[in-house]
């Protein structure tokens, strides 16, 4: 086996030679941190979140089995760690949901003098407005580039459901993106 | 709509989708049972999702982790096995003679230059070479998100002294071949994939840039790509560019004969 793999690597991390989760955060941090950040939209906790996801790695590193890929498994990590943060905040009253501020749409008064917003900045905010479940899938699908049999691993579903979600969460995704468009007058 | 009719498009969505697959979406299509207009306007949404942002994390974050990881080496080597035994042997030292001491080490010493001579050999140079190849790698990616051209060059030809396709460096060229600004970087930047083109993702990566390009030069260049690694998905992609773009006469005659290459 390449011992350059990820799982090798993470083996090796559980042997102890703990400067191979070096490259593994080389690898993955980018892409933790825009999944953490696409769906929290806060720089602050998705950098804290990354952080503690490697921590995580390193703290029960000796329970890492090597079943499974390593990708899957490190994005099932990720998920965990945000949903645990999503609870601990909802709890203590703060929301990482900023939808309602993300989707204020500006007076009808101050759109003459705002310039026509981009498609691209209509999809964004309509992407950011999907509920959480549904914006994951597509992240981890179109952003991250995992399998949909890996994403039915690590949202513990099958790969029938994820495929039936990713397709309403883009129809969704669609259809609120197309009403933005209309209340934007965007032609 | 029927669940079967949605996991069809989310497979087409994303390029899963074999050739019955496609031609049992296009009779659905044709028989109406999928709506063709909200089928199309799924995929532009699809295709929308390309041209937002990247966010990106700051220095810092990489600082936090390497600050942790030093601590975590430094906490280890205090409470490691190493550690006891070093106690250990302080704590012997005091005990034993001189003479013994002398010979006890002679003999380590002589048992560590035979136990080095026989093994060093392969796994040694096994072990250094992936050593670079990872430290290539991980300066490709770094180099990759340069704010200079040259650099970002340079890093694309990094790439054509790894040995192995990484599925991070992949990534890292597929994502460079469809957003940077430089035209020069993204043409090194399909002769650098092409090396790897026998990989899917690559393949499937190259085929989905083709929409995206903007530049007839990278257009020319992907269309050379294509035939040459024979990928015939790519054929459509082409025409659908031919359809929707008014193109220079000669690119044209270019895609055109590319496409007739993979029929």
């Amino acid at each position: 086996m390449n011992s350059n793999t990820d799982k090798a690597l993470m083996l090796k991390v559980k042997k102890g030679e703990l400067d191979k989760l070096g490259l593994l955060f080389e690898r993955y941090h980018r892409g933790l941190y825009r999944y953490f950040f696409r769906m929290c939209r806060d720089k602050d906790i998705s950098e804290d979140l990354v952080q503690s996801v490697f921590e995580r790695l390193l703290k029960y590193r000796e329970s890492y089995s090597g079943d499974g890929k390593f990708s899957t498994w490190l994005f099932s990590v990720a998920r965990n760690q945000f949903y645990d943060h999503h609870r601990r905040s909802s709890k203590n009253g703060v929301s990482i949901q900023i939808d309602e501020e993300r989707l204020e749409i500006p007076d009808e008064k101050d759109v003459p003098v705002q310039k026509k917003k981009e498609k691209k900045e209509i999809l964004e905010e309509a992407l950011n407005t999907l509920p959480d479940n549904k914006r994951e899938v597509i992240i981890l699908s179109r952003y991250e580039g995992l399998q949909y049999k890996e994403i039915a691993e690590i949202l513990n579903t099958t790969e029938g459901a994820v495929k039936v979600k990713m397709f309403r969460a883009m129809k969704e995704l669609k259809d609120i993106a197309l009403s933005f468009e209309k209340e934007y007058n965007y032609e | 709509m029927n669940k079967k009719y949605e996991q069809l498009i989310a497979d087409y969505l994303t390029g899963d989708l074999d050739e019955s697959g496609k031609n049992e979406l296009e009779a659905l299509i044709a028989d109406g049972k999928i709506d063709f207009m909200e089928f199309r306007a799924i995929e532009a949404t699809f295709e929308g999702l390309d041209d937002l942002s990247v966010p990106k994390p700051d220095p810092i974050v990489s600082e936090r982790f390497y600050a942790m990881l030093d601590e975590e080496a430094g906490s280890k080597a205090r409470d490691g096995v190493a550690f006891k035994i070093a106690e250990l042997f302080r704590a012997l030292i005091g005990q034993i003679s001189f003479p013994k001491m002398a010979y006890a080490m002679a003999l380590l010493i002589i048992g560590g230059f035979i136990g080095s001579w026989v093994d060093r050999d392969k796994s040694e140079i096994e072990q250094l070479s992936q050593e670079m190849q990872s430290l290539k790698e991980m300066m490709m990616v770094n180099m990759l998100e340069g704010t200079s051209a040259t650099d970002r060059l340079k890093a694309v030809n990094i790439s054509s002294e790894l040995p192995n396709a990484d599925i991070e460096a992949i990534n890292a060229l597929l994502f460079t071949l469809n957003n940077d600004p430089s035209v020069n970087v993204r043409v090194q930047t399909i002769e650098a994939l092409k090396r790897w083109g026998g990989n899917e993702r690559v393949r499937q990566g190259l085929v989905h840039s083709i929409a995206i390009q903007d530049s007839p030069i990278v257009l020319i260049e992907l269309a050379d790509a294509m035939t040459e690694l024979e990928v015939r998905s790519s054929a459509k992609e082409f025409e659908k560019v031919l359809q929707e773009r008014e193109l220079d006469y000669n690119v044209q005659q270019k895609l055109q004969s590319s496409i007739a290459v993979l029929m």
